[in-house]
This record gives C-alpha cells, structure tokens and sequence, in this order.
C-alpha cells in the first residue's frame, strides 16, 4: 500500500560505498537497489538479496529445529565458543551455524560436550575444540577451561591479565641497547637484525615542483563520507561561544578574511581561558594552528624523531586507541597466520615497536611450536641519524631469545612508504614465507602526494600478503573545503580530548595532549605535501581497498570480545565501546567511533584462505 | 516436538511478509544465544551481533542526529533527533541545540525495547524508528540508552528515564515558542513502554507534565499465567520461558512477577484513581502472547478515571512497527501524530 513516504527515508547503509548524502537518492523505499539486496532489511543493517529470501527464510527454521533437538550445552558452545563473523550477511552467518550442526562427515553431530568433528571443510569454522587453540591471542587457557568445567561463567575482565603483560610498556624504552649474544646451546633461536636500510627518497625533492595534489579523493571519484557522528559531552554554555568563536574564526580563514580572523583568534585566547576541561585545551591547539595558518608560520615539518617516539610512548599508555589498534591487527595477523611455518610481518609503521613483543608472545605459545618469525620495520630517518629502528630490533631480538622464537629483522629507513618497492624486501615464495603488511595510522599519509597511495598498494600486492591490516583514525579529514575539514576536525578531537580526561593525569596525559596537538595543527595549518594527517573513513578506505584489488579480511566476536575487555581495564572504561561494522572493528567514546581497523588481502591471492570470508 | 515447531513456523509466516518473518525470527535466534540458563547474558556477543548506526549530523530524510552524554557518571547518553530547517547545509556543534522555532514542538522521549536486557539507542532498528517518528509528528525525539538487565536491575532503567525526563525539561532550546515550556510525551515499546510508564508515575509525583504517553506492545506480566499466555505460547516468536527469563534478570532478586515494576495494577500496584496521569495511546498486538496484561493495564487505566486509547491490531505480531510494509505499522504512525499533534 502506497503511502505519502517523504518522512519514511530510511538510513543509509553505513558501509555502502556510495555514501551519498542527499535524500533525494534514498527516495526509492521499496525499489530494489544494486545486487537486488532487500532494502528494507539494508536499512535496519542487514544485507540479504530479496531472491536469497526465501533460503535464509528456511535456514533460520532450520536452526531453530536442530536448537530445539539438542540440549542446551549443545547449543551455549555457539554462543561461547564460536567465533561469529559480521551478523550483517545474514546468509552466511546462518549457515555458518548450521554448518557446526551438520557437518559434511558422518561424524554425530550431538557427540559428547557438542564437539564437531574436524573434518569441518571450512576452516574457519571451529567446533570447540578447535576455536580453543586455533587463534585467541590471549585466552586459550580460559576457552579450555570452560570447556572442561562445561560452566558458562561470565568472564570477568581479569582473563585479559595475560594480554597486559605482552604488552612491554617501559621495558621496551630501556636507554641500554646491546645486541644479542648468541647462546650457542639454543642454536634454535637464530635471531639475526639486518643492518638498517635508507632508501633514497625518490620523491621528497618534489614539492616545490609539483602543484598541491588533486584532493585525494579525485584519485577515486570518491565522494566525502556523508555520516558526521557528533556526541556532545560538555554542554557547557561557555563551550559553545567557544565553539562559535573558533567556526567563526575558521570560517573567516575560509573566505580569506584574515584581519577578521585574526580578531577572532585572540578572541578565542580569551574564551577558552575560562573554560575547564578538555574544551579548553582542545580550544587551545585549534587556536593555534588557525593563528599558525593566519600568520602563515606553519610548523616545522616532520618533528624531531625523538620527540615524536616520547609522545607516541604517552599517548599508549594514557588511552587505549594505540593498544586496541595493536590489539586487533594482532589478532587478524595472528590467525592469518595459522599452520604456517615461516611468518614475515613488514610493518609500516614501526616506530618503537611496541605491537611486536604480543604478537611474538603469542605465537611463541602456538600449539605445535612457533613459526620462525621476520620482521621488517620501516620508518622515517631520525635527524640524529642514530639508527632507532636497528635499536628497536635488538630489543625484539632479545625478547625473541628469551621466548624461543627464531627472529629475524631488518630496518628499512624512508622518508614516505612510496619509496619502498617489493624487490628491495628480499620476499620470500608465498609456499615458504607467509607476509603480513601492518600500518597503523601511516596510510593516510600518503594522500598528500599523488599517486603514492597507488604505489602503495600496487607493491603491497606484490607482497603477496595473507593479511594486511590497516588501523586509521575514522573521520573524514581530507575533504577540499577548509571550513569543513575544520569542523569535522573539531568534533573529532573534542571528543578524543573528552575521552583523554578521565585518564590518569600528570606526564602521560599531558604528553598525549601534545602528542594529539601536533596532529590539530596539522590538518588545520598545513596545506599540500606538508598536510599528512588526510584521515579518512571506513566507508572511503573501503573504497579506495576494493578499487585496488584488496578483499576485505573479517575480524570475528572472538577479537571483538577481548578487545571490550581490554578496554574496561582503562579509566574511564565505561565511556569506551567496541563496534563491529561488517567485518571491521572501530573504538569509540559515548558511541562516536575514533578509530577502525580492518583487514584485507589482494582479491587474487590464490592461497586456499582467499576464498573464504576468515 | 519437532512436528509442532513446524506447524509454529508455518503459522507465522502466514501472517508476516517474508523479510519481517526473517527479521524477528533471526533476533529471536541470536537472542536464544544471549540468556544463559542460569541468568547470565553473553553481553559481548551481544553487543558483536547488534545492528548499530553511528548519529549523524548530516541530515538524511530531513532529520539530523546527534548523541549527548547526560550523566557522565552513569555514562547516560541520548540520542536527538530534531527535523532539519533545509536552511544549513552543513551542520556544526552551535547549531545542534538551537532553540526550537515553531509554536508547538512535541518533544518525544523514547525508550527502545529489548525486553530491558537487548538493543540500545543506537540499534539501527531503533535508530530508524525515531526517525520515522520525527517526521510523522514533526516532533523531536530524544531517545534514552538507559541501562540495561541483568547488569543493571530495576530501578536503573527509570532512573535513566527519570534522569532523561529532567534533562529534556530543563533545555530552554527545547521549549515552545507558545508558552516556553518543553511539551513533553513518553513513548516506547516492549520493555520501553514499560519505562515510559513508570518514569510518567514519577512525574506526576515531581510535577512534570507529561502530555501523553504512547505504549508499543509494552512488557507487563505477573505471576498468574493468563490466557492469552497459554494460547499464544511460542507460536509468533516469542516464549513464555524467554519472558520469564527476562523478568528474572530485570526485577530485584528473589521478586516475583507480581512486583510493581512488571504488574503495576496487581496485588503490589495501585491504583491511578484520582492522579493526573497522562492521557495514554496504548497499542496491543493480536498475535503477542502478553496481551492480557496489556489490556488489562488499559483496563485498570480507564477504571481509574485516565484517559486512554486502545489500538488493538488483531493480526499484529510483536515488532511489527520495525518494518514499513505492513498496515499495522501505517495506522499506528497515524494514531501516533494524532495522538501528539492533539495539543496544539
């Protein structure tokens, strides 16, 4: 029955990869969309095709049969045991269950305890047995547990005990450095640390010959996202004049209208000086980097390296954004890695290190023995010339010696991750050496430079990667208006400031303030090559990874259930929460989501996992 | 067993298009997953499978959203849904709480349902159906993420709901141009119209006027088990086991269903004979198993003098107001503006 609909527009579909904003294309309410998926489902979060409708239809009665059959323990391993991926395909999701029900052997699927048999052909199906020891990072000796015990306890946070002290915090910022001795009665542990490698920049001279970049998204035709999530927290009647103030001053810049700005800018000085909490300082580095762009004195780029790994250790230990980051890709890296002999991380981002000790951790307590395990870090050059990422490789060195993981490393010293080409990477075949690409908030910047994201990730194919994990900030602020990457940025650091406050005060927080500063004044001071922080959404990534041949690698309950858990350890814990958005994970503060990760690999990788959504 | 699940599962989809059976049907699923038989809930997993949509100040549809933490103690956030003027193109933090500009503008305070123990303001489903709300009565709508069974029992949830009730009261940007004053009703579904009921008893104690309340299928229950219980038990969705079980982890430990909060007219109720209750728009669902208490509730409402409207949808399941392809759902949104607009 047709209705007057004008006030029945659904949502958008927060991962379409159009991201259209206006209303007048979401007009068609019962029209089907592309791929025929029923759009009344899309619109509440669920992709089915209308012609799959009637096959999900009997999947679910199906379940719910075979639920009534089996006693209840058969059916709790579903919820406790089983990693669950992206509820939104409903399809697969269902018969994923199914699947734990009738698997395709003779076994008896209501054996003793609900334990499937192995011979389940989809792998990344586990029956308990399996789920146990195929991939948590940090919890097999408490999956096992419950097994046994056949109790269902609600875990506390506790369990994640194990994961905290994989994680080195201090111990890896220790100012003595000495390589590795080699104990020749563990000839087993071969750590080898490569002496570091400084590739020629082939494009730093380049800036004052190219014109500013295209914006980034023209490279894709992607348009800017069109969700702008706000949480307002401080509700404050001096934060908004606050907030006025600096739009208007911003707005001013906008138009070019710098002695109206300039009046503002101190106007602002004055406002925020009476305003408490995060609104104020967060008030302050706004403040500043519009009088940098006004007074044309921009910041001195890039910052001194030391200076930079001192405030990125803060900023880990204060809030958790870098943790869960490091967290998440572990995870998906980690199960990536399952059977494989030989293992090659190469890390964008590799600064101190600080996300290898876990993962090496848990892949020393693998069933059946680590992997031997190769890392390739690279960096940008310290203005001191030390050689920091060697210095980061003989303290992972060391720490593989003591766990009894064979090591390998090499330093790779670059100015942009342009520069890197496969061939300079000594890859190994894909049959000997599984790869796994890490970046964790590096990818961005390449969308100052055209073509260098192409490059990118035209040699991360070349890599052959089972995996490549990628955490970014989730905001767009790389947009071609100024006023608009303004305001997004505004809203973005508001509340990344907001989250900071109920942190532990003193050095680390202060340190994380400055650490986040830097980045306000980036993206409202700079412009062209200088402007790196061009953060951008899922939904645009999502773009710019499937145009690039990348499909995408999904992150399961499992990871997304330790990743909670690692968060209610934090203080503030409460305001912090775990979203999962087909297939990805964001952090969020009060439900406005502040960074994602998500994992993919090349769409034509011929390795028996591709074809299954992991 | 197995053969009389299969006429259940016929008989349902007789009376739901296809794509609302394979909706409820798949939270009835996940939520089979969630209760523990021995009262725990599998929160994670929970909140892995939960369908969520960020705010967005962006207007799409004509409405623009954004989230507001009201009690940092707590963590009590809501989320505003307010009509877009078509006047600003691109939204920012000043313009969110701008006042309100017409004569008349029904504030909505809305609590989703979940059986006081699934889904949050930011589930798509409840996301959507504020929305929908907004441009139906033209109204703002403020809907509460107020905490959640077994975590957190009753009183949390009407305190949330108390909390949220005082906050939108108290916004000058809210009120109307009219008389300055915050128009307020109360609306929600299933354990949210529950709360809406509850939290309207504690205004008129504290002398905020309420000017209505709307009850979707609201969740009431006791200890006697009614007729329409036994009839109706595991035929369109929903169990009385799976009731029961939500009750237990809601109410305080060791009451039964006959405590106040469940059975706000039974032997621990009482009587609205003589209080200024608001008028109410209770709708009730032919084909949900708790509709004797519903109609009960409606019942001991008029009996005490309190205006309200019974919208009966004979054939009607339960959540049949998530989806826009059904008649129910279009003569409820109906009711619904006439039921707000009336105040004008």
């Amino acid at each position: 029955m047709k209705r007057d609909n004008n006030h029945l527009q659904p949502n958008p579909d927060p991962s379409s990869s159009l991201g259209g904003g206006s209303s007048a294309g979401k007009a068609k309410l019962w029209v089907e969309e592309d791929c025929g998926m029923d759009e009344l489902l899309a619109v509440l979060g669920y992709k089915v095709k209308t012609s799959d409708m009637a096959e999900v239809a009997q999947k679910l009665e199906q379940l719910e049969e075979v639920m009534c059959n089996v006693q209840d323990d058969g059916i709790s391993h579903l919820a406790s045991e089983t990693v669950h991926f992206n509820p939104s395909d409903l399809s697969t999701w269902l018969q994923s269950m199914l699947s734990e029900f009738n698997p395709p052997s003779s076994f008896d699927p209501f054996g003793a305890a609900g334990t499937t048999a192995a011979a389940l052909d989809d792998s990344f199906l586990c029956g308990p047995a399996e789920s146990s020891t195929l991939s948590t990072l940090d919890f097999e000796n408490n999956n096992r547990q419950h097994q046994k015990s056949g109790q269902q306890i609600f875990e506390e946070a506790s369990c994640s005990d194990y994961d905290l002290k994989a994680i080195p915090g201090k111990a890896i910022y220790s100012p003595n450095t000495q390589p590795p001795t080699h104990d020749s009665s563990s000839s087993s542990t071969h750590n080898i640390v490569k002496p570091e490698k400084r590739l020629k920049s082939t494009s730093g001279s380049h800036s004052d010959i190219f014109p500013p970049p295209p914006p980034a998204t023209a490279a894709y035709g992607i348009p800017s996202d069109s969700i702008r999530p706000v949480v307002l927290v401080d509700s404050q009647e001096n934060g908004i004049r606050l907030v006025h103030a600096l739009m208007a001053c911003a707005e001013a810049v906008q138009q070019n209208n710098l002695n109206l700005a300039e009046a503002l800018v101190k106007q602002i000085g004055f406002l925020a000086i009476s305003q408490a909490g995060a609104m104020r300082k967060v008030a302050t580095y706004f403040a500043e980097a519009l009088a940098r762009r006004i007074y044309r004195l921009y910041p001195q780029n890039p910052l001194d390296h030391s200076l930079s790994d001192v405030l990125h250790m803060h900023f880990y230990e204060t809030c958790p954004y870098l943790k869960f980051a490091h967290f998440t890709a572990n995870q998906a890296i980690l199960e990536a890695f399952e059977g494989k002999k030989r293992v090659h991380v190469i890390d964008f981002s590799m600064n101190q290190g600080m996300q290898w000790p876990a993962l090496m951790q848990a892949l020393a307590l693998r069933p059946g023995g680590p992997p031997a395990f190769r890392l390739t870090g690279i960096g940008p050059p310290s203005h001191d010339n030390s050689d920091h990422l060697q210095e980061v490789g003989w303290k992972l060195a060391q720490l593989a010696e003591t766990i009894h993981v064979e090591f390998e490393y090499r330093g790779f010293v670059a100015n942009s991750l342009a520069d890197l080409d496969a061939s300079m990477l000594d890859l190994r075949p894909t049959e000997v050496e599984a790869v796994a690409v890490n970046s964790v908030f590096e990818l961005h910047k390449l969308l100052a430079r055209p073509g260098a994201i192409d490059k990118v990730f035209s040699v991360v194919e070349q890599m052959r990667p089972e995996i490549v994990t990628i955490v970014e900030q989730e905001a767009n602020h790389n947009g071609p208006v100024f006023l608009d990457r303004f305001t997004e940025a505004l809203h973005y650091y508001s509340t990344l400031f907001d989250s900071l406050e109920g942190s532990a005060s003193g050095q680390d927080k202060v340190m994380s303030e400055v650490y986040l500063g830097k980045q306000i004044c980036n993206v409202v001071a700079c412009e062209g090559v200088d402007r790196v922080e061009r953060h951008e959404s899922l939904t645009q990534w999502r773009n710019r990874f499937t145009s690039a041949g990348f499909s995408p690698v999904l992150l399961g309950s499992n990871a997304f259930k330790q990743a909670s858990m690692l968060l209610a350890l934090f203080a503030g814990g409460d305001g912090y929460g775990v979203e999962e958005n087909n297939g990805c994970l964001m952090l969020g503060w009060h439900n406005r989501p502040l960074i994602t990760t998500s994992a993919w690999k090349p769409a034509n990788n011929t390795s028996p996992t591709s074809t299954i959504t992991y | 067993m197995a053969g009389s699940n299969e006429i259940n599962l016929n008989e349902c989809k007789m009376v739901v298009p296809l794509n609302t059976w394979v909706l409820i049907s798949n939270f009835k699923l996940a939520y089979n997953l969630l209760r523990r038989p021995d009262g725990t809930f599998n929160r994670h997993l929970a909140e892995f499978l939960d369908r969520r949509v960020p705010a967005n100040v962006n207007p799409v549809g004509g409405v623009f959203s954004f989230d507001v933490l009201i009690d940092r103690g707590t963590g009590l956030l809501v989320r505003i849904y307010r009509p877009a003027t078509g006047e600003e193109p691109q939204l920012n933090i000043v313009d969110l709480e701008k006042p309100v500009t017409a004569e008349v503008v029904p504030v909505i305070i809305f609590f989703h349902g979940g059986s006081f123990a699934h889904s949050s303001a930011n589930s798509t489903i409840y996301d959507n159906l504020c929305r929908i709300l907004v441009g139906t009565c033209k109204a703002v709508v403020v809907s509460v993420n107020y905490r959640r069974a077994p975590e957190n029992r009753y009183p949390c949830a009407y305190d949330d709901g108390w909390a949220a009730l005082k906050w939108v009261n108290s916004r000058s940007w809210l009120q109307s141009q009219k008389d300055s004053k915050v128009h307020i009703y109360l609306a929600g579904d299933s354990s949210g119209g529950n709360i809406a009921h509850h939290v309207a008893l504690r205004a008129v104690e504290s002398g905020i006027d309420i000017l209505g309340n709307v009850l979707l299928n609201p969740m009431f229950g006791g200890q006697e088990r009614t007729e329409s219980e036994k009839r109706l038990d595991g035929k369109y969705f929903v169990t009385l086991r799976d009731r029961d079980w939500y009750w237990r982890a809601f109410l305080p430990e060791g009451e039964d269903r006959d405590h106040p909060a469940c059975n706000p007219f039974g032997p621990n109720g009482r009587s609205l004979e003589g209080i200024k209750f608001p008028k109410s728009l209770v709708v009730v669902a032919g084909l949900d198993l708790i509709q004797d208490w519903q109609l009960a509730y409606v019942e001991r409402l008029k009996k005490a003098g309190q205006e309200v409207k019974l919208l009966y949808m004979e054939q009607a399941t339960i959540g049949f107001y998530l989806l826009p392809n059904n008649d129910h759902f279009h003569v409820v949104m109906d009711e619904i503006s006439k039921f707000v607009s009336s105040d004008c």
